[in-house]
């Protein structure tokens, strides 16, 4: 239905998509997640055009709307877009909103689209606001008459560009409702959005967006339960992530502790774990596996989930297999596991750092 | 000896014309009056006693050289008109004003508590300026035989008789408007507000310069049409050629002659100041001011032909104006770059220079050669003004519509004009409303100034109707008035445009026009 092939789009000074190939077929429920600023609503508005991409093509029902001449106006009468802000046109009622387009541009009846209209707005539960002003609507209602007004267009897809990311929490919950109905109908949809849940609820397939494109795809199963990449599951389980690397006999310890303080008061860590982190740091790295090195090469990662509140750290370290965890009678060692909860050692033949050891911070 | 305005700096500048002060004005000394007439006594009797009063100057004449060589210690206060300076020296905010003894002479047969000081400041002569081409050459010539002609056979003293005494009766013009252009049409640009050289009597102008120059036309085989304007841009218009004779009182003067030509002398007297009467017969009473300023020759009438025309200036350049500054913006909307630096130009030029200059500019420069009517002048200049300030209005009021607006429509598949005028201008109006009746207000008030090219329109018939009652308080009361209910009478017109223009004051069923509802 949608067919994308190398959509490229430049800002001065920011590339938001660098490269993104993708169809969509008709029935799809498409969630797209992803960090801020990867392109997601870019991708969104490149595909009606409010955007004009910098290089690529979009294909509809096999017509490109990116060729010239393309009368793009056609296209997106055919083509929903519902917005974060609503974009209701604050001079008419919910009901001229919605009978504007089908009688402007698609020749409708005035009556044949104020009865397409009111069945709409009672379908979205807003039968009684039809003769109101959007400013005089709660944010809720005005997205539900938004959602009506892309509706009274039967567009073949519909485009959510954060649909509840402007709401008021009480009112996500009626948004996403008539959100849900719709996904049952069988409308092909799109969806940026930041609810997990309600990702995973309503789509058959999730774009997990960074790096300037589809950074992973797959059902909601296979990106929420099994990432395959490491961004992707660092988002999901919502995973802040601290890396250091050690490559100088003279490395600054004392600068690496104010990161590691700084990198937990910015993600909110527990302040007992905050210590049990530097603690860790102290007795493997600095004590351990530092001193007895000409040309040190090790790497730390600290991985903080937001979502569960556990912290793993990873240290990786070239240099012949040893694993420090077996001197049993070490000093240090004893402070470590006071430090974490549990403690790995693994030889990963091939990698750059083959030495691996992963502990995982007590709370 | 009105004339020898050093013209206005701004003249000079914007002319380019140059002209340089008389350093060579012969040497002026106190002299008898030459007639048989004696003044009554004032407050002061002697020129010797004024060393060090206030005398006030009339705007831009060349009083000011005159006062400033015979009484160099004197206090000299600059007001704008005649009318002004009387009403300062009644009010005692001057103690004296120089001013042309026939002139003062007239305005002492309609009020008593003025007299002037028999002695001449300075003589003069007054004269018709035309234009330096060879046409006025000839026009000037043929003056010059005229008026030499009158002089010999006794008709310049008669017609100086009638006008300058004070039997309002027999000051009768010839029938001049019937006249034949047999061998053309003599374009007369005159002030209308100088008693009794030329003024406004019975809603006509008249006086001793039209007289003569409507005899001169009558026997020359001339049609003859009269241009009234400020004072200020009688030469400027004789120079440019908008008019071919110039009568007004004109002094002739060395700079004067450097710029027009001069026909001979059909006046000649001095200047003397005018001081307070030592008996004033006591002030006019309240009842015939106003039958003055209102009733009397049907002066009422005046200021019903000048509301007129201000209104027609008024409502024509609000029409073209809005549509100029709606035109130019829709050329501009969608971001062209040679438009928009073009309008950004214009209207820097035409926001950034004073009303006065632009109508002057218009109507001496670009307009020169065109036979055009002050008034259409007026409405072009108003109208580019007027359009500039509703463009600026416009792209306030669009650009404060959320960006949202105009992506919602797009999303519906509007086109980018559809979206215009469906979405963005009903949004962008209610924003405008209030900056455009404001921008009206302004328009009004500043229509005052089309006096300067030639138009009449309500403040110019006010001064006109002061020159005739040489009283300030009727007439500017009058037009003060005028001016305010002319500005409630618009404000309330646009503000119930826009109360039916609101979309939110819409009746149900008009909401729901051609539609049955279950309900």
């Amino acid at each position: 239905m949608i067919k994308i092939e190398h959509l490229r789009k430049e800002y001065p000074g920011t590339i938001p998509l660098k490269d993104v190939s993708v169809e969509i077929r008709d029935g799809d429920v498409i969630s797209v997640i992803g960090p801020s600023g990867t392109g997601k609503s870019t991708l969104l508005r490149c595909i009606n055009q409010l955007e004009k991409p910098t290089s690529g093509r979009v294909w509809v029902n096999d017509e490109e709307i990116t060729a010239p001449g393309c009368d793009i106006t056609r296209v997106r009468q055919k083509m929903g877009m519902v917005f974060q802000s609503f974009n209701l046109f604050g001079h008419m009622t919910v009901i001229e909103n919605i009978m504007l387009s089908p009688v402007k541009l698609q020749g409708a009846s005035r009556q044949a689209a104020y009865d397409r209209g009111m069945e709409l707005l009672r379908m979205v539960g807003l039968g009684e606001k039809a003769m109101s002003y959007p400013d005089e609507l709660s944010g809720g209602q005005k997205q539900r008459a938004a959602i009506a007004r892309t509706l009274a267009m039967d567009p073949d897809i519909i485009l959510l560009d954060e649909p509840t990311s402007a709401l008021d929490p009480t009112m996500v919950g009626e948004v996403q409702a008539v959100i849900r109905e719709l996904a049952k109908s069988g409308k092909t949809m799109m969806i940026v959005t930041h609810e997990m849940n309600f990702a995973r609820a309503i789509s058959n397939r999730v774009f997990y967006m960074d790096e300037g494109g589809i950074y992973e795809e797959g059902t909601p199963e296979q990106i929420f339960e099994d990432p395959q990449r490491e961004k992707t599951r660092r988002f999901i389980r919502r995973l802040k992530v601290l890396e250091i690397l050690i490559r100088s006999g003279d490395f600054d310890f004392p600068g690496a502790y104010g990161e590691i303080q700084r990198y937990c008061l910015r993600n909110q860590v527990p302040f007992r774990m905050m210590q049990h982190i530097q603690l860790a740091f102290e007795e493997l790295v600095q004590q351990t596996l530092f001193p007895g090195e000409a040309s040190p090469d090790i790497e730390v990662g600290v991985e903080y989930s937001e979502a569960d509140e556990s912290c793993t750290m990873t240290v990786r370290s070239g240099g012949p297999s040893r694993n420090p965890l077996d001197r049993q009678e070490d000093l240090s060692l004893s402070v470590l596991k006071s430090a974490a909860a549990q403690a790995s050692y693994e030889w990963r033949e091939g990698e750059e750092r083959p030495n691996r050891i992963v502990l995982r911070i007590a709370p | 000896m009105r004339a020898v305005k050093h013209a206005a700096a701004l003249w000079m500048s914007l002319m380019m014309l140059f002209m340089v002060m008389a350093s060579s004005a012969e040497e002026a000394t106190a002299s008898d009056l030459g007639e048989d007439y004696t003044p009554p006594p004032g407050q002061y009797a002697t020129l010797a006693e004024m060393g060090d009063k206030r005398i006030g100057i009339p705007n831009g004449t060349s009083f000011d050289l005159m006062v400033n060589r015979m009484f160099p210690n004197a206090r000299k206060p600059v007001f704008n008109s005649q009318s002004d300076l009387l009403q300062a020296l009644t009010t005692d905010k001057i103690d004296a004003f120089p001013s042309d003894e026939p002139v003062i002479r007239y305005i002492m047969g309609q009020r008593n508590d003025v007299t002037y000081i028999p002695e001449y400041l300075e003589p003069f002569e007054l004269a018709y300026c035309f234009p330096k081409t060879g046409e006025g050459a000839k026009l000037c010539g043929e003056f010059s035989e005229f008026i030499d002609c009158m002089r010999e056979d006794g008709r310049l003293a008669a017609t100086q008789e009638k006008w300058f005494g004070t039997d309002e009766s027999a000051k009768t013009m010839p029938d001049w408007r019937s006249l034949p252009a047999i061998n053309g049409t003599v374009v007369l640009a005159t002030d209308g507000d100088y008693v009794p050289f030329e003024y406004v009597r019975d809603n006509e102008v008249v006086g001793y310069d039209i007289d003569i120059a409507a005899q001169f036309c009558a026997e020359y085989g001339y049609a003859l049409r009269i241009e009234v304007m400020n004072f200020d841009a009688v030469v400027p218009a004789v120079q440019t050629g908008k008019c071919n004779v110039g009568g007004s009182a004109l002094t002739i003067t060395p700079e004067r002659a450097e710029n027009v030509l001069f026909s001979s002398p059909n006046y000649t007297g001095g200047v003397v100041l005018v001081v307070k009467a030592v008996e004033s017969g006591g002030g006019t009473s309240i009842a015939e001011s106003f039958e003055r300023t209102f009733i009397r020759e049907g002066r009422w009438k005046l200021f019903g032909e000048g509301v007129l025309v201000t209104l027609l200036i008024t409502l024509l350049t609000i029409l073209l104006g809005t549509v100029l500054g709606f035109g130019v913006f829709m050329v501009c909307r969608n971001g062209s770059r040679i438009a928009n630096g073009v309008t950004r130009c214009c209207s820097t030029l035409i926001q950034g220079m004073p009303m006065v200059v632009l109508l002057m500019i218009l109507y001496y420069v670009v307009f020169r050669s065109v036979n055009i009517s002050g008034i259409i002048v007026a409405v072009i200049g108003m109208t580019l003004s007027f359009g500039s300030a509703v463009f600026g209005m416009l792209k306030m009021g669009v650009g404060a519509v959320d960006p949202g607006q105009y992506e919602a429509a797009y999303a519906l598949g509007h086109t980018n004009r559809q979206t215009f005028f469906r979405v963005i201008l009903p949004q962008a109006i209610p924003h405008v409303l209030p900056a455009y009746q404001g921008e009206i207000v302004s328009l009004i008030k500043a229509t005052a100034i089309v006096g300067y090219i030639g138009v009449l329109d309500l403040t110019k018939m006010g001064d006109i109707v002061r020159s005739r009652t040489f009283e300030a308080f009727f007439p500017l009361i009058a037009v003060t008035v005028i001016y305010f209910a002319l500005e409630a009478i618009f404000i309330f017109a646009v503000s119930r445009i826009g109360k039916a223009m609101d979309p939110k004051k819409r009746k149900k069923g008009k909401i729901l026009k051609g539609v049955k509802t279950d309900d």
